[in-house]
């Protein structure tokens, strides 16, 4: 009866212990949050991507009302719209048999030039439609959740498109949903060159609007309105793909103003290019290295 | 013994309220808008309910709360894990140290105690980014999200005030 009392006691003076330092472990905690997310361990990626998971259908359930109250209004204000928009797409539609007459023709010539020089051609790229269920932009970050379906074939760093260019790449791949870094996103540098001129630089996000192109040549001679497409370097991102065209240059920076509307994001393409198979984590490069070792 | 348990049951969603209500105004705030700049700057929720809650009724919205709504606005957003916990937990700090100056003031005073403490938490989140990533974040981006946070914390508060006058009942 006596142990009890004195177990009894020393647990309740625990317990006000840690009541007293509570706020010094769970800042603590904050912190070695933190530190294990700078380590990019693998455990963290799946925690966090199970975590999405768990949390987005939440938001998914709260979209819905809010998406069909957006739809009646979006509907009315398209009434408005609905003669201009026949005539310009009239318009847009002569225009384009135009270019597709051309391109069916160049698209054989491209069949037959290949042909003759044994060119191995790329692998066909497959994509899924996801629907975009949050939204974050903020001076901290710049990403999207999409819900991806139950597939499970939506991996990490593969391409995002909105209907116009490139806007991102998969981050944290989940069963049902995804984490997508924008490209104004800090953390995303893709590899990009400028479509006339050829010249390679990178493109960087910094939390704002217009991502901003780095390391680029003294020598290149660089204009507004130069469209950027990626240069395919690094071998996560094919090369072609367009990004946005030149906004400003300003001695060395040069801003990029993207050609996919990020403030309007409501489906996207995630496109498996067949490319980023071998995009890993350095713990999963070294433990498949270890591996192979063993093997052999 | 059923009633009993219902009531058990009533209570325990009483003090829980707070909690679901923030949660439930921070996944609005992630939903998708049609708006020009909705994609660049967004109010902070979570400073907010908050700081509300911490001065209103800190008795049902302590500091494990404060730590579960950092912990999911961490998961949902793409910021480095810990960073919205910490923003929370520096409000927390300054509203249970500082709170006497704005208890049973006007609502204005009770504003400008939140403008003076989310300049706090909103510079020290950009310090701690800032250094994670080695690399200075743009500035007049945190200010714009601050000044948003602040103007539209009336119009938060308004809800808040509704679930704490119509839906708690108070125990004291």
């Amino acid at each position: 009866m006596k142990r009890r009392k004195v177990l009894f006691i020393q647990f309740s003076q625990l317990r006000l212990l840690a009541k007293k330092f509570a706020i010094v472990i769970l800042f603590l905690s904050a912190f070695v949050l933190m530190l294990i997310n700078k380590t990019d361990t693998v455990v963290i990626e799946k925690t966090s991507s199970v975590a999405t998971d768990i949390v987005s259908p939440l938001i998914d359930v709260l979209v819905a009302p809010a998406r069909a109250m957006a739809g009646v209004f979006d509907y009315f204000r398209d009434l408005g719209h609905i003669y201009s928009d026949n005539q310009k797409l009239r318009e847009e539609n002569k225009r384009l048999q135009i270019i597709s007459d051309k391109s069916r023709a160049l698209e054989i010539e491209n069949k037959l030039l290949s042909k003759l020089l044994n060119y191995t051609p790329p692998p066909k790229a497959t994509f899924i439609t996801a629907r975009v269920i949050a939204e974050e932009g903020d001076a901290f970050s710049h990403s999207i959740i999409a819900y991806t379906g139950g597939e499970g074939n939506v991996k990490k760093g593969q391409v995002v498109m909105s209907d116009n260019g490139v806007i991102g790449r998969v981050d944290k791949p989940g069963k049902r949903y995804a984490k997508i870094i924008l490209i104004t996103d800090i953390n995303s540098k893709i590899p990009v060159m400028v479509e006339r001129t050829r010249i390679r630089g990178i493109l960087s996000g910094d939390n704002t609007s217009v991502p901003k192109m780095i390391f680029i040549p003294l020598s290149a001679k660089l204009s507004v309105g130069d469209r950027i497409i990626t240069s395919g370097v690094a071998g996560v991102f094919p090369p072609g793909l367009p990004i946005g065209k030149v906004s400003s240059i300003e001695k060395n920076n040069v801003k990029v103003k993207t050609f996919g509307n990020l403030d309007r994001l409501e489906y996207v393409k995630i496109i498996d290019y067949g490319l980023n198979q071998d995009v890993l984590t350095l713990q999963e490069d070294n433990a498949l290295q270890q591996k192979d070792a063993a093997n052999e | 013994m059923n009633e009993e348990w219902s009531e058990n049951l009533a209570s325990y969603f009483q003090r829980m309220l707070p909690l679901l209500c923030s949660l439930v105004m921070l996944f609005f705030s992630y939903i998708p808008l049609d708006l020009p700049i909705s994609n660049h700057i967004r109010p902070s929720v979570g400073v907010i309910c908050a700081y509300f809650w911490l001065l209103h009724r800190p008795d049902v919205f302590n500091l494990l709360s404060v730590y579960i709504l950092g912990l999911v606005e961490d998961i949902i957003s793409s910021v480095p894990m810990g960073t919205n916990i910490f923003t929370l937990l520096i409000m927390y700090l300054l509203v249970i140290n500082l709170s006497r100056f704005f208890n049973a003031k006007p609502f204005v005073i009770i504003w400008y105690g939140f403008a003076l403490f989310s300049l706090v938490t909103f510079l020290s989140k950009w310090l701690l980014v800032s250094v994670y990533y080695s690399h200075f974040l743009p500035l007049p981006s945190v200010m714009f999200s601050y000044l948003l946070t602040t103007a539209v914390y009336p119009i938060l508060s308004v809800i808040n005030v509704f679930v704490q006058n119509r839906l708690m009942t108070d125990e004291e």
